[in-house]
């Protein structure tokens, strides 16, 4: 930022910029990611997005490992939604080599991916509420549901974080009995839990304040941007994969997809509270209609799918998750590439936040929600 | 006099003052200066008190201890290179013309007043009073028009920073 | 399988009941625990009977011995000095300092207390247990903090103005203990019953804020600098809205003396809570922005300025700010007490019992209500609250002061029973309240239909086209 004259005095004095650096370690930046901001008072005037703090070469390292070692990459790229990155990556070898999944399969990997959904859009929306300012309180409260969703996941496959759970043909363990009563529980009480939320937060005014018109996305500019997911459909556009290109079994489920109508952060989080809904109305229709049968089609265990390439992409809680893989006929994969959300909603951060006041701008990268492993990969 | 701990409160309070307010003069760093001013003030208020002149003490403290030093701040704060420099300027000169000018007004008005006289009975007497109902009934009885043209200049000095604000707001706007 | 029918939600208070319950944990202790503590409530009670008897006997009254009035006490002291002839000065030396020393001890008392009450309160609102293992309950955890705070090594940004650096945490703990001054705890029991008692209190709230500038200026942090400056600016806004909310409290009572306005509201067994709604819940909310609570904790928003002003002070110093800002929490739940819950008075009950147990109740109250609001309320932004003061709180503050003058000049006036006058204040002011409020926010352009829209459900689903659609439809 070039010094300038101050208006209206006749001293010659130039103004600094007052840099703020924001990360790597901050309350409010979500990971390791940094924010250098030139700022006017308390008024943002140009910032410089810093990543790469997680960076740890796993598109390098996926083109040295087998298909199948690949998966838990894809836990730790977002690791707030392993099992999206599992089903995207899984559908993917599919594709690639042409693979059968079991229908159980199928039913299992949609329930997974949405109780992920729930928990992850949980995670984000506790967050944005606590960099609004409420002291945790949302954020506990939302971690509530995220726990018990974790603790399915470790019931089926031991892993909480890390799940490492969908294999190309089907998913790696079939759930123990204990796991259907705990879900059935689960999905009983969410829909009271999230009217909870609306009550304390849909209406506080103080929260509207904060959120209403902050970080304003017009439906051109978030389609220019390519956005995907929440931050897409908070600004009007209604594009969900789920129902634009059904995968698995999506096309069997009756749901909605909730759309916003200002694009602001506001609308960002409305959706994602509406898309818990929704995906507790899958779960309950999935769980009524699993058929039974074997959970997966067994591939070997060095596959060599033929020489060729794909773009495999599901809707994740974050938006598109989207992985493109070649193979040259070997066991692993000539070319892995992690199309990831939150790096391309995040580009759009410098243009929102140019302008806007330091809370205002917190809170529009809360909206956005980031995930820094899927960013630095 | 009175009692030895008024003699002593004032000594030690006018020592403050006084040390405090050559100190403002002596520190090369603005905020240094801005602390000791307050610390001034403060001493001020002390001895302001120990003429049981309360209410003027709790105003002295709310006033210039309060507001007038954050004032300061937000002045040094939107001067540059503020912290760096309380140096020579020319400004010295007529600093201390009117520093003069004013000492020796005061001092010749205490040398003039008989002291004698305001104390004890006379005091009494007079319709000088330290009751906050007192000073009310006075800005609002005897010294209405003071009071008035107080409040007036004061109104004026709110419109006028309203207006400069918006006139530098509109500037920046078409800059 | 079949859908299982939607169940509602655990309610809180059975959540926290199953969490954690006093009850229940007795329910398992052994039977001779359960005698000793029956009988250990039998004897309280006992104890009690004993001491209301005393009480009504009024062979207590005005003896140094009363409990329920520790002034009595002190003066008794001062009685015997000078009986013993001693020099002038020494009872009024000794006095004060005992009054000084009961301060810093309520204080200190106070922050032990209350930082263990807010991080435990705080937790059981978001259902966790908050510190529990220092001691039963928890309760040695502030002592445990402190220590840890005090061996904790000091680090000082190399950059930093040294001199300006150490002053502040001391410079700001010195109004938190001047502003217990007047508070009057029981009748007699005053530490310094000014008569600008109220200005006195407006005046002092104003001298933390160099204490604030300071600690965030000489840390030489950019994060320091904006929460001083946040801190500074909606200090110096607040004030007003205080000042003026404190000025209908003078007007209607009719005095600046503390205990006069506590006499007052004693007098008439009228808080005035009820006959100045706005100007309480004015002074509410402008000291929760004076003292940096939520939802008003701009100056160390820590999801947007780390922890403001203070970033950079590790160590007691660190602590002391903490400390501080809890005192001040407190020292803000005694003058809400005073000023418009009746102080030490409760309707006749401070003839019976300690007034000074009646203040530290509704001390305590107030506090709860701070925590509860931070444990509930998100943010504002800072020029949302500069917004809030400038166009909403001083505008009605003054209407309202324009209205309780005429209401004081008719109370001063109108010779009926009081009971006539003030039921017909309290039920004017909290109309022309509402109404006011209500209509001032919608010429402020408030409108709460529009703000809270929801989404909506897609009808279609594909890009920009789609968009434009359910745009226009």
């Amino acid at each position: 930022m070039p010094a300038r004259r101050r208006q209206g005095t006749n001293v010659n004095s130039t103004v600094e910029p007052y840099v703020l650096n924001i990360g790597p370690q901050h309350p409010s930046t979500h990971g390791v990611f940094r924010v250098r901001v030139v700022m006017d008072g308390e008024v943002i005037r140009d910032l410089d997005m810093i990543v790469g703090y997680l960076h740890r070469s796993m598109e390098k390292l996926a083109e040295e490992r087998t298909y199948t070692q690949n998966i838990p990459f894809t836990d730790r790229a977002d690791y707030l939604a392993a099992m999206s990155g599992n089903l995207g990556l899984a559908l993917g070898i599919e594709r690639l080599a042409g693979v059968e999944v079991p229908e159980r399969a199928s039913y299992l990997r949609v329930i997974f991916a949405e109780l992920q959904r729930i928990a992850s859009h949980a995670m984000a929306n506790g967050t944005l509420v606590s960099d609004a300012g409420a002291w945790q309180t949302p954020l506990l409260y939302m971690f509530r549901e995220r726990e018990k969703i974790l603790d399915l996941f470790e019931m089926t496959c031991g892993a909480r974080l890390t799940t490492n759970y969908m294999r190309a043909g089907g998913v790696s363990f079939e759930p123990p009995p204990e796991f259907w009563p705990a879900l059935k529980e689960l999905v009983a009480e969410l829909p009271g839990r999230i009217d909870e939320y609306m009550e304390l937060l849909a209406d506080n005014e103080i929260f509207l304040g904060r959120t209403r018109g902050i970080g304003v996305i017009t439906p051109e500019d978030a389609i220019n941007g390519s956005l995907v997911g929440p931050a897409l459909r908070g600004s009007g556009v209604p594009w969900d994969l789920r129902k634009a290109e059904p995968y698995c079994v999506y096309d069997r489920f009756d749901f909605d997809v909730p759309v916003g109508i200002r694009g602001d952060v506001y609308d960002r989080f409305m959706c994602r509270m509406m898309e818990t809904r929704e995906s507790v109305r899958i779960l309950q229709q999935a769980i009524a209609q699993i058929p039974a049968g074997p959970h997966k089609n067994d591939i070997p265990l060095a596959l060599r799918p033929p020489v060729g390439e794909v773009y495999s992409r599901v809707e994740g809680p974050r938006g598109e998750v989207g992985f493109y893989l070649v193979s040259d006929g070997g066991p692993a994969p000539y070319r892995f590439h992690l199309r990831a959300p939150s790096l391309i909603n995040l580009s759009l951060l410098r243009e929102l936040a140019r302008g806007a006041s330091l809370p205002d701008a917190v809170v529009t990268l809360g909206s956005i929600d980031i995930v820094v492993g899927e960013i630095d990969r | 006099m009175e009692s030895p701990g008024i003699i002593l409160a004032f000594f030690a309070l006018s020592g403050l003052t006084a040390t405090s307010a050559l100190l403002v003069l002596v520190a090369r760093n603005l905020m240094h200066a801005l602390v000791f001013l307050v610390v001034s003030f403060l001493g001020m208020a002390g001895l302001f008190l120990t003429l049981s002149a309360d209410f003027i003490a709790v105003a002295q403290i709310l006033i210039y201890a309060g507001s007038i030093s954050v004032l300061m701040v937000f002045a040094v704060m939107l001067t540059p290179l503020a912290s760096r420099n309380n140096g020579s300027t020319l400004y010295v000169i007529p600093a201390l013309l009117a520093a003069g000018g004013l000492s020796n007004i005061i001092g010749f008005i205490a040398i003039d007043t008989d002291w004698d006289e305001r104390k004890g009975e006379v005091l009494a007497q007079s319709d000088f009073t330290t009751t906050v109902a007192g000073i009310g009934d006075l800005l609002l009885g005897k010294y209405i028009l003071a009071f008035e043209v107080a409040s007036v200049l004061l109104l004026f000095a709110l419109l006028g920073a309203i207006v400069l604000v918006q006139e530098r707001r509109r500037a920046g706007e078409e800059a | 399988m079949s859908e299982q029918p939607m169940r509602p939600a655990t309610p809180m208070l059975q959540q926290i009941a199953e969490h954690h319950s006093l009850l229940q944990r007795f329910m398992g202790v052994s039977k001779e625990w359960k005698g000793f503590v029956f009988l250990l409530l039998a004897g309280f009670g006992l104890a009690n009977l004993a001491i209301a008897y005393v009480v009504v006997d009024g062979r207590l009254d005005g003896h140094w011995y009363d409990i329920r009035d520790l002034g009595n006490a002190v003066a008794g002291l001062r009685g015997w000095m000078q009986d013993e002839g001693f020099h002038p000065a020494v009872p009024y030396v000794t006095t004060a300092l005992l009054g000084a020393l009961g301060i810093l001890s309520v204080v200190g008392g106070w922050l032990l207390i209350g930082s263990w009450v807010e991080r435990r309160v705080l937790a059981k609102f978001q259902i966790r247990q908050g510190p529990n293992r220092t001691g039963p309950f928890g309760l040695l955890q502030p002592i445990a903090d402190a220590v840890k705070l005090m061996q904790k090594e000091v680090v000082i940004p190399r950059a930093a103005d040294h001199f300006l650096y150490y002053a502040p945490p001391v410079i700001i703990f010195i109004p938190a203990l001047l502003g217990w001054g007047p508070v009057p705890w029981a009748e007699r029991m005053s530490f310094l019953d000014l008569n600008v008692g109220v200005l006195y209190t407006i005046a002092i709230s104003s001298l933390g804020v160099l204490g604030v500038f300071l600690a965030g200026w000489s840390s030489n942090n950019h994060y320091s600098l904006l929460g001083a400056m946040r801190t500074v600016a909606m200090m110096v806004s607040y004030e007003i809205p205080i000042s003026i909310a404190l000025l209908a409290v003078v007007l209607l009572t009719g005095s600046m003396q503390l205990s006069t306005i506590v006499a007052w509201q004693a007098n008439y067994n009228a808080w005035l809570i009820l006959l100045l709604p706005f100007a309480a819940f004015t002074f509410l909310f402008a000291s929760t922005a004076e003292i940096n609570r939520t939802p008003n904790d701009i100056g160390e928003a820590e999801s947007e300025i780390v922890a403001g002003f203070y970033t950079e002070y590790s160590g007691m110093k660190a602590g002391l700010f903490m400390g501080v800002e809890l005192g001040n929490a407190i020292l803000v739940g005694a003058m809400m007490s005073t000023f418009f819950l009746g102080g030490y008075t409760l309707f006749g009950l401070e003839t019976w019992i300690p007034g000074y147990l009646i203040l530290t109740t509704k001390i305590g109250l107030v506090y709860f209500l701070f925590v509860w609001l931070r444990g509930t309320l998100p943010r504002f932004r800072l020029d949302q609250l500069m917004g809030y003061a400038w166009k909403f709180l001083i505008p009605l503050s003054i209407a309202q002061v324009m209205l309780v003058a005429i209401e004081a000049s008719i109370f001063a006036r109108w010779d009926v029973p009081a009971i006539f006058p003030l039921v017909a204040f309290a039920l004017v002011n909290l109309g022309l309240t509402v109404e006011m409020v209500r209509r001032w926010a919608r010429a402020l352009g408030y409108a709460p239909e529009i703000m809270a829209q929801q989404p909506v459900m897609a009808t279609t689903i594909g890009g920009l086209k789609a968009a434009q659609k359910m745009r226009g439809g």
